[in-house]
């Protein structure tokens, strides 16, 4: 991609139709090779012409537990406060498919830096983590 | 190519630590001392739908490029994704705790020391092996010792081979007096301890580390027939031997060290040396095997980074489920069941479980999004389908008997 601004994925998006199906779930690769999670659901807006946009992907506990059930994820989210819920622009997304690739590096992203946070806070207790 | 053809360890490994383990030297033991050659025709069953299953999940791994796991959260959502994580998470702890207990009991074979002693420095091995070995190792490493299962074929002949009042067993088993539901529970047990879903995972994830393509269809083929193949014969020549051994001695229940006495009696002192290196070595396998697929099945399905030749840090979450799962299977077994009872009992509940883990999978290996041209034909799903509803009316039928009775 030698010019991947930020209006051709969006014009690109509205150009070709994609289903809901086809991105929740959909694997995250960062610029920097990490799989660094799924999409548990996605946040869209209507726009001035009445059509529904798309405008992030959602990812956390309390995302998913919507998936599951409605109840669950309103315990969830008295419990959690939505301290683990990510959000990710969907400009951010250089190229869709089965796997969204994604412009930034894994440590821009705070679900990106999830491996980190356990690897330095957890891990790094044991001995042979390779930190 | 000849790299590809090497990889055919991939599926013998799997066939050490996956078609033989604590589970199936359970069953097979237990079913020869109980009901002779009466329940080969399980493991035979058994053996065909393993085959079957590895096949597929190998040409679906090498078509789709996709592991099981990655597929059913992509394809089927989150949802329908919970329903085999559930169920494996909870028939898999169980089984991997029977495991440990496995490798436990094996050097108190050789040491004399008491096994309950030893099961927390089996899991720790066990844990180090996880944490840090190279994928080439688990893979390799258990595959030779395994090897060590050829001594059950050894010992029949050595006693002089199958006697002939044997053979109406097969056909006409010898019930007594309320063994009816034992009868039931082993067929379940076999069939749960053979068809173990985490076979799927650790197959499907291999494939991926050794970059199968479409390429790899007739080595695909060829590793899952013979190395399900080797695995069962050593099932089956186990039920033999005990049906020689231990029948007769009417050992109402045993212990899988008392399974030993199978291979006692042809080679004496030996024996026992070599029954416990094969229970070592099919139970490491199976136990590094349990615990990598549930961590593979984990990070995969909610996308996180995930391999065994990454160091720790850079696979972070999967090797926190890696050691958190190992954790849970310690506190079980620390309970103190003995590992053939908990074998058995993991491997009903495996049994139960049979359609739930494996019923996406079907779907899956019906999609021509994923596998093209290379789909399943009609006559593997009709047979799978038969298989996995006979194990689960099985299994409803026995597993409550065996717990009022008290099991074993």
């Amino acid at each position: 991609m030698k010019n991947p601004g930020q209006a051709d994925s969006m014009e690109k998006l509205d150009e070709e139709t994609f289903s809901i199906r086809d991105i929740l779930d959909s694997q995250l690769l960062t610029s920097d090779g990490r799989r660094i999670g799924r999409v548990a659901d996605i946040e869209a807006e209507v726009d001035k012409h009445g059509t529904f946009r798309l405008t992030s992907l959602v990812m956390g506990p309390q995302a998913l537990a919507g998936r599951v059930n409605s109840s669950l994820a309103t315990l969830l989210g008295f419990l959690l406060r939505d301290r683990f819920e990510n959000q990710i622009p969907i400009s951010e997304v250089k190229k869709f498919g089965p796997t969204l690739e994604l412009r930034g590096k894994a440590e821009e992203y705070s679900v990106g830096q999830s491996d980190r946070w356990i690897a330095q806070h957890i891990l790094r207790w044991i001995p042979g983590s390779g930190i | 190519m000849k790299k590809q053809w090497l990889s055919i360890t991939l599926g013998i490994v799997t066939a050490t630590g996956g078609f033989l383990d604590a589970g199936t030297i359970a069953t097979a033991g237990e079913a020869g001392a109980k009901f002779g050659l009466g329940l080969i025709w399980a493991v035979i069953v058994a053996t065909i739908a393993v085959i079957m299953l590895v096949e597929m999940v190998g040409r679906f791994s090498a078509v789709s490029k996709k592991t099981y796991a990655e597929a059913i959260r992509e394809n089927l959502g989150f949802r329908f994704y919970l329903f085999p994580l559930i169920s494996e998470l909870i028939a898999e702890s169980l089984m991997l705790a029977a495991e440990l207990g496995g490798i436990s009991i094996s050097i108190s074979l050789l040491t004399g020391i008491p096994w309950h002693t030893l099961f927390p420095f089996v899991a720790i091995g066990i844990w180090i092996l996880a944490w840090r070995a190279p994928f080439s190792l688990i893979e390799n490493g258990p595959a030779l010792l395994g090897l060590a299962t050829l001594a059950f074929i050894a010992g029949i002949i050595a006693l002089g081979g199958v006697p002939t009042h044997l053979f109406p067993t097969l056909w006409h088993p010898d019930f007594q007096q309320g063994t009816g539901a034992d009868y039931l529970y082993l067929v379940a047990a076999i069939l749960g301890s053979t068809i173990s879903p985490y076979l799927l995972h650790f197959y499907s994830s291999g494939a991926r580390e050794e970059s199968w393509s479409t390429s790899s269809l007739i080595l695909n083929r060829v590793t899952a027939i013979m190395g399900m193949g080797f695995g069962s014969m050593g099932a089956i020549a186990l039920v033999v031997l005990s049906a020689i051994v231990l029948q007769p001695l009417q050992i109402g229940s045993s212990t899988l060290g008392e399974l030993g006495l199978v291979l006692a009696k042809p080679f004496g002192v030996i024996g026992t040396y070599l029954f416990a290196i094969a229970l070592f070595a099919t139970c490491l396998g199976a136990a590094l095997e349990v615990l990598l697929a549930v961590s593979y099945n984990i990070a995969q399905g909610f996308g996180w980074e995930w391999g065994e030749d990454k160091k720790p840090a850079e696979a972070a979450r999967f090797n926190l489920v890696i050691t958190i799962f190992l954790l849970i299977a310690v506190v079980i077994g620390l309970i103190g069941i003995d590992p053939l009872k908990l074998a058995l009992f993991a491997s009903t509940v495996i049994a139960l479980f049979l359609p739930i883990s494996l019923a996406p999978f079907l779907i899956l290996m019906n999609d021509k999004q994923y596998l093209g041209e290379h789909t399943n034909g009609r006559f593997t799903n009709i047979v799978m389908v038969c298989i996995l509803i006979m194990a689960l009316l099985v299994a409803i039928v026995s597993l409550p008997l065996e717990i009022i009775t008290g099991g074993g």
